[in-house]
């Protein structure tokens, strides 16, 4: 009789200490990098970015992975040669992963520290602003993020013997959605 | 005794089957409260709100901070070797998503090292292509300024002016270097290695499609070149097709030059602007 007792009461609370676990997923997303050079403005956009959240015990854990070539700047020959200096088919995917609190996730404004792995790199950026808007059952996240060639120890490509600049910000648009 | 063991029976059954039924029960209580605890979930909003708010400009990198893994942003090198077959899976806290969990096919996160091979060769051989052609367009100058030079000068029924070998000889030489130049570029350019499955998309399309004007061109006008040489060395005005040699070599420069143009539209002059 206790055994069984014992074996109902674990089969009961199992469930509940899962209960804790919260998962969202990356609905929609554009990640835009910005190129500059003396000569040309570049904007290479993807929609192809994958993530997936999870809260458990008041913490978040983030990752959003995105192919390197699905980045689109309107020039077949610039993206394959992004995609070479970037080492893309090497390693084909950008992940950033970051981790909060979970208390944090309803300010407007969630500041994240980033871990973004490129092109065999990995550079961390710390208190990154992120703008939250909540609409409906989704959630828009938008920023920027202040990645530069050399954090990925990225051979800057030049034209006219004039290198690009070292900035290459990546804006970010997202929306997510709980599943 | 036998009502008494009876009993205990059914009441063992009883409590299973509660124990069982309230397994599922406590499951459906899972899903709500997860959606309860989620920011902006229905359960939390279920009207749109606006919160939205000017960001603050994000933190500038820091290249020293970088080297030396300060506070601010750090960089490490770990590189991974081109044999892994998922990059990028590193230490994670323990109930974090990992690659696998985004549906990814694998060919989209399989290291190429192959591929990756392709592509270095590739942009080499463009590079290559872009300098000589860039250093081919001073000869193509050269020999367009010097063509008039090279010519037999006088109208029908007049004398005629024939140009010094000097200038002959050097508009030779200028148009068989600009030749040689040229071709050797369009080697560059013809045997880079082709990307399968990429679509030609951009300024690039039009630089490809003004090869099909400046490549004839470039063929056409050494040849009708020779025979306007030889036409002159026999005594003769220059005449029938030859005559065409520096149409042909005109024509031939302004799509090359065209074609050194749009490979690099649109241009956003910015030598002035804020670095």
């Amino acid at each position: 009789m206790k055994k069984i007792i014992l074996i109902a009461f674990v089969l009961v609370a199992l469930p509940v200490f899962a209960q804790t676990d919260a998962q969202l997923v990356l609905e929609q997303s554009t990640l835009t990098y910005h190129m500059s050079h003396p000569m040309h403005e570049v904007n290479g956009v993807s929609h192809e970015a994958k993530g997936k959240g999870v809260c458990h015990a008041g913490q978040c854990d983030f990752l959003i992975a995105a192919p390197v070539k699905s980045f689109d700047s309107g020039d077949s020959n610039r993206d394959l040669h992004m995609v070479e200096a970037t080492r893309g088919a090497q390693f084909p995917m950008v992940l950033v992963r970051t981790r909060f609190a979970e208390a944090v996730t309803t300010a407007p404004i969630i500041y994240v520290d980033l871990e973004v792995q490129f092109a065999g790199q990995t550079a961390h950026y710390n208190h990154v602003p992120f703008q939250r808007i909540s609409q409906g059952n989704k959630v828009q996240i938008s920023g920027t993020v202040p990645a530069t060639c050399s954090d990925f120890k990225i051979d800057r490509p030049s034209f006219l013997t004039v290198p690009i600049k070292n900035d290459i910000p990546v804006r970010v648009e997202m929306t997510w959605r709980s599943m | 005794m036998n009502i008494r063991a009876g009993r205990t029976t059914w009441m063992r059954v009883i409590s299973l089957c509660c124990s069982l039924i309230s397994v599922p029960l406590s499951c459906i209580a899972q899903t709500q409260s997860t959606a309860a605890i989620l920011p902006g979930t229905p359960a939390m909003a279920t009207a749109p709100s606006s919160e939205s708010v000017d960001l603050p400009s994000a933190p500038e990198p820091n290249d020293q901070m970088a080297q030396t893994g300060g506070a601010g942003q750090s960089t490490q090198t770990d590189q991974q070797q081109p044999s892994q077959p998922n990059q990028q899976e590193q230490t994670k806290p323990g109930n974090a998503p990992s690659l696998g969990d985004l549906g990814f096919t694998p060919q989209q996160t399989q290291a190429d090292a192959q591929m990756q091979a392709m592509l270095n060769k590739r942009t080499h051989m463009l590079k290559v292509h872009q300098t000589l052609g860039l250093i081919t367009a001073i000869p193509m100058a050269a020999t367009l300024i010097t063509g008039p030079q090279a010519k037999a000068k006088g109208k029908n029924g007049q004398p005629i002016t024939e140009p010094t070998a000097a200038n002959l000889d050097l508009h030779i030489a200028l148009g068989g270097l600009t030749t040689g130049m040229y071709f050797t570029t369009a080697y560059y350019s013809i045997f880079a290695p082709k990307i399968p499955g990429v679509k030609p998309k951009g300024a690039i399309r039009l630089h490809r499609d003004l090869e099909w004007i400046h490549g004839p061109g470039m063929i056409l006008t050494p040849l009708l070149g020779i025979m306007a040489y030889k036409q002159e060395n026999a005594g003769e005005k220059v005449h029938g097709i030859a005559s065409y040699h520096g149409t042909a070599a005109y024509v031939t420069a302004a799509a090359y030059g065209a074609s050194i143009v749009t490979v690099s539209w649109p241009i956003h002059w910015k030598f002035w602007g804020k670095q």
